[in-house]
């Protein structure tokens, strides 16, 4: 919201050097959030008021003129090509400096001396649009000049002071105040800072109607309206609202239409309490303020055709409805050139009702955010009060018909009682009755004493949910005293136990695990997966939970696995790295096993944390990318300290090779799927010649140690022997049954300790069907130093059984 | 006799001194002791001499030998003390080998600061599920039944869950609160947490906004908490994160879920104060909404809200990131672009 500082200024007398930072940062720290504080005259800043003496042809061009300018004191040649030039008219000039948009379009230009079409111009004369002020000046054509001449200046005035633009315009963050009903209008604003400054506020007169015939208003409904004043005003006219109001509305980002709906507007802008204006020759018979019926059609203002619900209100006449209440007005009511009858409406309607409403036909206005909010009934006799005066000092042959103040449901205000030792100990401050009746009673509040409780009336303004209990009165003292003025206390602690989260530290070890020791990358990615990667990878769409209103369309589906959306950052960051790999840990949702977990209100559907990631190579060295993924994996347990985890082919994941999956096994419980992503899963990816291993892990199901499990082993006495064994065997043979013949030689005693898989070939150097394995063995004996034959007939026992069991030839030693 | 002595020993001296490698001093040391030596070739030649000289000429070589000796040992010192096998055209201005390169994302590395901030006072982590219902997500939090935040315009609903009571629509939880009363109604009081989580809003997203974005609440409660004594424990969490101290202030704010409630606004790291684009020229960033639990919420917790008060606040991490970094667009966290993320190891 924009505000005027000339127009609060109406209300309360604030010193002419007020200091404007610090009136921004005084209201952001206590009342409203001020975005912005623009002095507006700087928008004008070499814009002048210039008198054209005569208007010449130009000698190399049709459609320019030369204007010779008084600028004040000064004739200059101005060239221009305005279409309505006239000797004696007022203009607005950008001199040398100034800052114009051409046409009003693009970017803002700084204005200079230059040559146009071989003539030297003096700056440039001005259409409104080119100067900013197209709403409120608003041209013809689009070639049209102007015209200032209504201004009663001397010409070399400044523009800013010929147009009244010496003001301040402060910008209100609106979320600030979604809860203050009473900061909607100027007058709200005018209240808080008279209170933070201590100043005067002006009061608004009540409207005195005594002696008025009697108009006739029905509410059928008075909790949806509480007050509604109709006042029939005659021998009126539409005709533009004089400049002085024209401009304030405009300042504050509304269009200047006539005067008779910027009476309702600036009323609004004033006093936060919309009005409404019906051209009473468009009423017939009585107002009717009630729901609307099945069925009912209204044409609004704009032009917009609803067919309306019950839970809709309306303004009707004795035919048909006429208006939204609170949102906006019928087309067949409106304020019309012809208008010279109005029936002037100030109501109270209730916000939550307005609310639904507007958000129903998706027709929010500035009269329905301010309903929303929730204003107080009394605020209408301000608001009458101002309409009827401006109305009065605009029209001044105007005739009062009739008038009707319809208010069944009084406004209330709320009471409260509040202890003074509760305040003091949640403020951490002592205050004297003098200090709390100070702070509050500027704003309104009605304070009184009874020993040590303070009872607080709290004005109609405030008392339409803005303050209901005894914390709402601590924030306004709170506010009042200043945030700042509080000195917080040190919070202690209590050693009441260590804090000891084992799930919690499992999953910082295993993330910083992935990231520092593996090398990969940690990535965020959304909870909703594009349908292509679903289709791609999963496969099918059961137990998915699905997004009402999604991102995209194609973006309804919540992730039940991490895979999709991780493929999916593999895919593009392809564009860019050939040899990668990221995780990312976030929960998974299923639509199944729901359960009350804290509530038993509540049923939840299941939600586990996951963790997944993937390896990216080149497809021809898949071999070392799997050897290097699963690493990561089988070492996992180790450095995170948790239970370990093992794999077997129990279930191939439906997106994995047919041949290069594993599925996660902790204990008996699989908690997990590794494998590499099958061609044509990558290939649905947009992923062609890269090999791409992925990992999806239920880090729920892990178990983390309670503590470090790292055990002491003695160091060996004597050496121990690397010994490395290349065998040929059959390339069906896995190394697991390698490395359980080789490992059932180590028994008690035995010099044979460990083994451990080196690489393994196939190719040129071995027959087909075969691969050389390369194993490496350790060997040592705990009592003595080995001698060389004795290591020897170690590996030979070894090899032995090798060939007994697998038929494995000795390649290499 | 003594003349050639005299010779071979300066002649032997600048040999020995001139060697630059070890072989080439051995070479040096057979040439003038070894059998074929210098020195050889001149005992050669003392038979030849007059007995009564060949003590003092006998003594002489002696000398010259302990000379020699002593000269190519200290030599040799020199030369190991020097030595090395390295081509001098060893170029020592080439870059290094970068260890693996893995990080944690921005989000992950500031929850953890945090993390570890609180953790040092004594705070436990909670966590909770990202899918909750309207009865969490704003019954409980005190917000009015037709708030703007509960419709379809900020929170995402889900397909299937999106009528009937709050307690049975569901939604992708639009703030963490809603967990926080679920905390204090599991767990006893005095309580004192942080509530890192994703939380989602139905946004059109640009360089300041997403769907998806990071919140990390706090949230102590007890008997005897002022209204501003969190303050002082934000201002010493942020300035150990942020190495240094930062200015923190507290402004009045709305919230409904707090009474009284208020924005706290950290003094710009990028300008440190004085005014620059990435704070709008004030020198301050709102980074978290804030304030003492409201009444009805601590009641929904099961708490008797004239026993307890507390302190809540929730920090948005994504903003707090940008800030510490200077990126400017919120977008790139849930990018997974590889380009970004691998600015923040």
């Amino acid at each position: 919201m924009k505000l005027s500082l000339n127009w609060i200024k109406d209300y309360v007398a604030l010193p002419e050097d007020m200091d404007l930072k610090q009136l921004a940062y005084d209201l952001t720290m206590s009342t409203v959030e001020v975005e912005d504080v623009k002095k507006l005259s700087e928008n004008f800043e070499n814009l002048i008021v210039g008198v054209i003496q005569e208007v010449l042809p130009h000698p190399n061009a049709d459609k320019l003129r030369i204007c010779k300018t008084d600028i004040g004191g000064e004739i200059k040649e101005i060239v221009c090509g305005g279409s309505n030039l006239q000797a004696g008219m007022k203009v607005a000039v950008a001199c040398p400096g100034a800052v114009v948009r051409w046409h009003g379009e693009g970017e803002p230009v700084v204005i200079r001396n230059a040559k146009l079409r071989g003539v030297a111009s003096f700056g440039m004369i001005c259409a409104s649009s080119e100067i900013g002020l197209a709403d409120l000046f608003p041209a013809n054509a689009e070639t049209e000049i102007t015209d200032l001449s209504a201004f009663d200046v001397p010409a070399g005035t400044p523009l800013a002071d010929a147009l009244d633009m010496n003001d301040v315009i402060l910008e209100i963050d609106n979320k600030s105040m979604t809860n203050r009903p009473d900061l909607w209008g100027h007058y709200g604003i005018a209240r808080e800072i008279s209170a933070l400054y201590n100043l005067p506020l002006k009061e608004l007169p009540k409207f005195n109607a005594s002696g008025l015939p009697e108009m006739q208003i029905v509410i059928e409904d008075s909790k949806r309206c509480a007050r509604y004043i109709g006042a029939e005003i005659e021998n009126l006219s539409v005709k533009p609202s004089p400049y002085q109001m024209q401009n304030r509305i405009w300042k504050v980002g509304m269009r200047p239409i006539n005067a008779l709906v910027d009476i309702t507007n600036y009323v609004m802008l004033a006093t936060g309490q919309p009005t409404h204006a019906f051209d009473a020759d468009q009423i017939s018979g009585n107002i009717t303020v009630r729901h609307a019926k099945p069925q009912e059609e209204l044409v609004l203002l704009n032009d917009k055709k609803l067919a309306l619900t019950e839970d809709d209100l309306v303004i009707a006449d004795s035919e048909s409805a006429v208006a939204l209440a609170g949102v906006m007005g019928g087309a067949k009511d409106s304020v019309l050139p012809s208008t010279n009858r109005v029936i002037l409406e100030v109501a109270n309607f209730e916000a939550s009702g307005i609310r639904r409403t507007a958000l129903r036909y998706e027709n929010r206005t500035e009269a329905s955010a301010r309903y929303e909010k929730a204003i107080d009934a009394e605020r209408c006799d301000q608001a009458l009060s101002m309409a009827i005066t401006l109305l009065k000092e605009i029209y001044p042959e105007l005739e009062m018909k009739a008038f009707a103040d319809n208010y069944p449901e009084k406004a209330v205000q709320n009471e409260i009682d509040v202890p003074v030792n509760w305040l003091e100990h949640r403020l951490g401050t002592k205050f004297s009755q003098e200090k709390l009746v100070n702070l509050l009673e500027k704003l309104g509040f009605v304070v009184s004493f009874q020993s040590d409780t303070m009872h607080v009336i709290v004005p109609t303004w405030r008392s339409t949910g803005d303050i209901s209990i005894k914390d709402d009165i601590m924030e306004e003292v709170a506010r009042m005293y200043g945030y700042e003025n509080f000195n917080g206390e040190v919070i202690t602690t209590s050693f009441d136990g260590a804090i000891n989260q084992l799930d919690v530290d499992l999953e910082r070890k295993i993330k910083e695990y992935l990231a520092f020791r593996c090398g990969m990358q940690e990535i965020f990615t959304y909870p909703w997966m594009t349908d292509e990667y679903v289709n791609a990878i999963l496969q099918n769409t059961e137990n998915m939970l699905v997004i009402s209103t999604p991102p995209s369309p194609n973006e309804r589906y919540i992730r039940s696995s991490l895979l999709p959306n991780i493929v999916k950052a593999v895919s593009e960051n392809l564009r860019y790295y050939h040899e990668f790999s990221v995780f990312e840990g976030a929960r998974v949702f299923f639509d199944e096993n729901y359960t009350s977990k804290y509530d038993s209100s509540e049923l939840l559907p299941e939600q586990r944390k996951h963790i997944g990631g993937a390896f990216v190579g080149d497809y021809k060295k898949v071999f070392d990318l799997f050897r290097q993924a699963k690493g990561v994996l089988e070492n996992m347990a180790r450095y995170t300290h948790m239970q370990a985890l093992s794999f077997q082919q129990v279930q191939k994941p439906v997106w994995a090779d047919e041949t290069v999956w594993l599925n996660i096994f902790r204990d008996d419980v699989q908690v997990g799927e590794f494998a590499l992503l099958s061609k044509k899963a990558a290939l649905a990816c947009g992923i062609k010649n890269n090999a791409v291993m992925l990992f999806e892990i239920d880090e729920e199901l892990l178990k983390p140690f309670a503590s470090r499990t790292n055990e002491f082993t003695h160091l060996p006495e004597y050496p121990m022997i690397d010994y490395d064994l290349s065998v040929l065997v059959d390339s069906s043979v896995k190394w697991e049954e390698i490395q359980k013949i080789i490992m059932s030689k180590k028994k008690q005693g035995s010099l044979l300790q460990s083994c451990a898989f080196v690489e393994e070939y196939k190719g040129k150097q071995v027959p087909d069907g075969k691969k050389s394995v390369t194993v490496r063995l350790v060997i040592g004996s705990l009592e003595k130093t080995l001698t060389s034959s004795e290591i020897e007939s170690c590996a030979e026992s070894v090899m032995k059984v090798l060939t007994k069991k697998i038929n494995a030839e000795l390649r290499s030693k | 006799m003594k003349e050639k002595l005299n010779a071979l020993l300066h002649e032997g001296e600048e040999k020995i001194l001139a060697t630059q490698t070890e072989p080439e001093l051995q070479e040096v040391k057979a040439s003038l002791l070894g059998k074929q030596g210098s020195l050889t070739e001149i005992m050669k030649e003392m038979p030849k001499l007059d007995k009564s000289e060949r003590p003092e000429i006998g003594r002489l070589v002696n000398e010259l030998k302990r000379k020699f000796t002593a000269l190519i040992d200290e030599q040799r010192e020199n030369l190991i003390l020097k030595a090395s096998e390295i081509s001098t055209d060893f170029d020592v201005t080439v870059s290094g080998i970068a260890p693996t390169g893995g990080a944690l994302h921005p989000i992950t590395q500031m929850c953890y600061d945090l993390n570890d901030a609180f953790r040092s006072m004594g705070f436990e982590i909670y966590e909770e599920e990202d899918i909750t219902s309207e009865l969490y997500a704003f019954d409980k939090l005190n917000f009015p039944q037709n708030h703007p935040a509960r419709e379809s315009m900020d929170t995402y609903w889900l397909g299937g869950h999106d009528t009937g009571a709050t307690n049975e629509k569901l939604c992708l939880r639009p703030h963490l609160t809603g967990g926080s009363v679920r905390y204090m109604q599991t767990h006893k009081p005095p309580y004192r947490f942080v509530y890192p989580g994703r939380v989602y809003r139905n946004e059109t997203t640009d360089a300041r906004h997403e769907r998806a974005f990071f919140q990390y609440e706090a949230l102590i409660v007890d008997k005897n908490i002022d209204f501003a004594s969190g303050k002082v424990m934000l201002k010493s969490v942020l300035s150990k994160v942020f190495g240094k101290d930062v200015p923190v202030r507290m402004r009045i704010g709305f919230f409904p879920f707090v009474e009284p409630g208020f924005e706290i606004d950290m003094g710009c790291l990028v300008c440190g104060g004085k005014g620059c684009s990435v704070c709008k020229n004030v020198g301050w960033i709102e980074i978290m909404p804030g304030g003492t639990p409201h009444p009805n919420v601590l009641r929904s917790a099961g708490l008797n809200p004239d026993e307890f008060t507390g302190f809540y606040v929730n920090i948005g991490l994504d903003r707090l990131v940008m800030m510490r970094y200077g990126v400017d667009d919120v977008r790139l966290f849930h990018s997974a672009d590889l380009r970004f993320l691998q600015q923040f190891k």
